[in-house]
């Protein structure tokens, strides 16, 4: 990722915004689709390309969530925990997909395959208990079978071109 | 019990208008058409008589708020809508936008219209990433088609929409940190005045209203706002979506008319009802950040009125069931751990205040409680949280949490001595 690409990625939008301030956060979004995360020559090329400053890039980024200061696996599994989804189970779906990942509870597996979190909820609690790769569609609801599944078969996946967060 | 698909026009027409041509064939930009006819000021004077409320959890009357916005400043007007949509229990507006997004970008053309805009704006939560790419592909669809773009008003009259993808953070559904976030900011909310009417995006006049408000609209328009005004009771016209889940057999979104619906049918007609030989032991029925109500306020009239009668908020619409065999310690303090990480920190007794909310709660649970001395330093917290923030957000983790311990209170006590076991959760799959 240069930053030229990332300045040719804001061309078509820029005008959309009355202050280039706007831009940060569409770019952060889309190096951190290239790069999978926002490691600090990423916020770099943001602030180059937006016009402001490295810290000020980085004290945006850090506020959000879905945007990863540090490396997270090539897939992220977000579990929502909130209140719907713990009522039909998400908790005992966290632990049993942690346990298939061979993970302490959150983290990254060592292969780097996945990090796994609990995530508050992702408006999906008709399908509770449910889950999102990535910023994917919100699938369920899961039987603990089903995530076992679903964690085959993205690892019997090629690397992906773009990330989906 | 009556349902009526209003907002929901797409479960009239085989569930699916994510096509113009077939939105426009269910009737589609008839409410435009009509507004288009009238005056600015008129069209703004239709709003106010239709008695439409804002649905994204306030209820405050949306002609009124859009009245508010100074005309002639010289500044650019600027529509934004809220679909940020990240209240605990709540997922009505992701059908509208998965299932009708034309119904929502026809209702913010409208709006537009009304207020002088030309550019507006849709903040969609992060997390809706394949929720946006349909309102990506609707407007790209709607300006091939003229809908929007250079000539979208009529000739020489532009308007346009703008997706915006938040990156997580329940914070930025409250409306000053929503513009904050789409400035390009971490996104805190602001004080207040001045309201976004009167400086909002870029320091502009801005009205922002939720995807539920913006997409009632259209029907509003085109069957006029004495027919919106003539639905449900006088203070609460019109028709409201529901979100039902947690404990019930079928969990799903529902559209009635205010007013007309109660809570035990919304529960227990539409939303399946319960496992058998279980009951109803506590409803948030607004989100999760409304006071929870326990089963003798299950006969309770679904409107703002008949709700703050019960002592509850009719909110977004998000109604959470919990059955008996739900704990409610543990339930609280999965809410304020929720606010724990949702709090953005800007103001102390909301970030320190949601960490010693989830604490006690969580020490309680874990049979870690120091007995009634854990329930006199909650409820010693209540007061000091509530109502000392820029933002509700605050208010939202208290509300559900002391209203909890009056309601339950014996089951608090006998938690904060003896903790709580992990209840078996629900597994059994949706019916339908």
């Amino acid at each position: 990722m240069t930053v030229a690409e990332l300045e040719e990625h804001l061309a078509p939008i820029r005008h959309e915004y009355a202050d280039p301030r706007s831009l940060i956060l569409p770019a952060l979004r889309y190096v951190q689709g290239e790069a999978g995360w926002l490691p600090p020559h990423a916020m770099a090329a943001v602030a180059e390309a937006t016009g402001f400053s490295q810290a000020y890039v980085e004290s945006v980024a850090t506020f959000y969530d879905r945007l990863y200061i540090d490396e997270v696996g090539r897939y992220c599994i977000n579990v929502c925990v909130t209140l719907s989804c713990m009522l039909r189970g998400s908790d005992e779906l966290f632990e049993h997909i942690a346990d298939y990942l061979g993970l302490d509870g959150e983290g990254t597996t060592a292969d780097g395959m996945f990090t796994l979190a609990r995530v508050q909820c992702i408006g999906a609690c008709d399908r509770a208990p449910c889950l999102q790769v990535d910023s994917g569609v919100q699938l369920g609801p899961l039987e603990p079978a089903d995530a076992t599944c679903l964690i085959d078969d993205l690892r019997a996946e090629p690397a992906p071109a773009r990330y989906d967060r | 019990m009556p349902e009526l698909n209003c907002v929901y026009r797409h479960r009239e027409f085989g569930d699916h208008l994510t096509s113009l041509a077939d939105y426009e064939r269910a009737g589609g930009y008839l409410g435009l058409k009509e507004t288009l006819a009238l005056s600015p000021d008129d069209a703004l004077y239709a709003f106010h008589r239709s008695g439409l409320r804002g649905r994204g959890g306030a209820g405050f009357p949306m002609g009124r708020k859009a009245s508010f916005l100074p005309k002639d400043t010289g500044k650019p007007t600027y529509v934004v809508c809220n679909a940020d949509e990240s209240e605990p229990g709540t997922f009505k507006d992701r059908e509208i936008i998965e299932h009708n997004p034309f119904q929502l970008i026809e209702g913010m053309t409208i709006a537009s219209y009304a207020v002088g805009c030309e550019r507006a704006y849709i903040y969609i939560r992060g997390e809706y990433e394949a929720q946006a790419q349909v309102l990506d592909a609707a407007i790209a669809e709607a300006r091939e088609a003229g809908r929007l773009g250079p000539d979208a008003l009529g000739p020489g009259r532009p308007f346009d929409i703008t997706v915006y993808r938040g990156a997580g953070a329940y914070i930025c559904g409250e409306e000053t940190a929503l513009l904050e976030s789409l400035e390009g900011k971490r996104g805190q909310p602001r004080l207040k005045p001045p309201f976004p009417a009167v400086a909002g995006l870029y320091g502009c006049p801005t009205l922002i209203n939720n995807v539920e408000t913006l997409a009632s609209l259209p029907p509003i328009m085109h069957r006029g706002p004495d027919w919106y005004a003539a639905m449900g009771n006088e203070k609460s016209p019109g028709t409201k979506l529901f979100s039902v889940s947690g404990h019930v057999l079928n969990p799903g979104n529902f559209e009635v008319v205010l007013g007309e619906t109660t809570l035990r049918e919304l529960i227990y007609d539409m939303a399946g009802g319960l496992r058998p030989g279980r009951e109803v032991k506590a409803v948030w029925p607004g989100g999760s950040s409304v006071p929870v109500i326990g089963a003798d306020s299950l006969d309770v009239a679904l409107d703002y009125e008949a709700l703050n009668g019960v002592g509850t908020f009719l909110g977004s619409g998000g109604c959470i069931v919990m059955d008996d065999s739900g704990c409610i310690v543990r339930a609280s303090w999965r809410l304020a751990q929720f606010y724990r990480h949702e709090s953005c920190g800007k103001c102390t007794p909301c970030r320190e205040g949601t960490g010693w909310l989830a604490n006690i709660l969580g020490r309680m649970v874990h049979g870690e409680g120091r007995g009634e001395e854990d329930i006199r330093l909650l409820e010693s917290l209540f007061g000091r949280i509530e109502g000392r923030t820029l933002c509700p957000l605050a208010d939202g983790a208290v509300m559900p949490i002391q209203s909890a311990l009056d309601l339950f209170r014996d089951e608090f006590i006998r938690v904060a001595h003896e903790g709580s076991s992990r209840p078996v959760p629900m597994t059994e799959a949706p019916v339908g």
